[in-house]
């Protein structure tokens, strides 16, 4: 059949439902329960995408890549270069890295009310990281480095954990953040902070 | 229900069902309420 021919037969078959869909009776209630229904959802649709309008949140566009298979050769994930750290500019750096089954470094301590980056990779397949009741989560995939800027508002502990099948130990897989008042934290001291390309 | 007159019963059948609009709006804005609530109470604040 050719192309002409189709979109006449597509246009034909579109009219024959739309006059059919037309015609089928509604009752006046039912109208209402489904004019009610479609406009809550748009009523939400649309707060949430003037929320994001207005707050510029958007996924992330960045794509940074590693080679997962040579982290520990790497600069910036290197095995002594994890954790928290401040950068030159006072901003709270985390690096961490995840595999089958933890997240590593398995414990580390984080100020609240605080702006904070963390850079996620991992060292073998799909993970997922989730803190729960903050908004840090995100996906970290194989090859990529993964970005995510947060603010944890209350002091607490918090788990990490992994929200994508990764194996037989998924469901094990977790580790420790604990989030101290902003007054209380001490940036940790580093012999030396390596931040330079990550894909050496 | 058994004395109901044919016009009873036609009057009670053509008017307007106050009751279900009244259910319609309490279990709608006890939802929409409920998600605002969830939304800007404990979504936005945790970041």
């Amino acid at each position: 059949m050719s192309f002409e021919a189709k979109k006449q037969q597509s246009i034909q078959f579109l009219q024959t439902f739309f006059i059919q869909l037309r015609a089928l009776h509604v009752d006046r209630l039912e109208r209402k329960w489904i004019a009610l229904s479609l406009g809550i959802i748009g009523l939400f649709v649309g707060i949430i995408t003037l929320d994001a309008l207005f707050h510029g949140v958007n996924p992330p566009s960045k794509v940074e890549t590693i080679d997962s298979a040579r982290l520990h050769l790497s600069q910036e994930f290197a095995e002594n270069n994890l954790g928290v750290q401040v950068d030159d500019r006072g901003q709270i750096v985390i690096r961490m890295v995840a595999g089958r089954y933890s997240f590593f470094p398995k414990q580390i301590e984080v100020p609240a009310e605080t702006p904070l980056t963390f850079r996620w990779v991992s060292m073998d397949v799909l993970h997922g990281v989730h803190i729960p009741m903050t908004n840090m989560s995100t996906m970290i995939v194989p090859g990529y480095v993964a970005e995510v800027h947060t603010t944890f508002p209350k002091p607490g502990d918090y788990p990490l954990l992994c929200n994508e099948y990764c194996g037989l130990g998924h469901n094990h897989m977790w580790s420790n953040v604990s989030v101290i008042a902003k007054e209380d934290w001490q940036a940790p001291v580093l012999a030396s902070v390596k931040k330079g390309a990550n894909n050496e | 229900m058994e004395n109901m007159s044919e016009e009873d019963r036609q009057r009670i059948l053509e008017s307007t069902p106050i009751g279900t609009f009244a259910l319609m709006s309490i279990v709608i804005g006890g939802m929409v309420i409920a998600w605002l609530f969830l939304y800007y109470g404990v979504f936005l604040p945790r970041g």
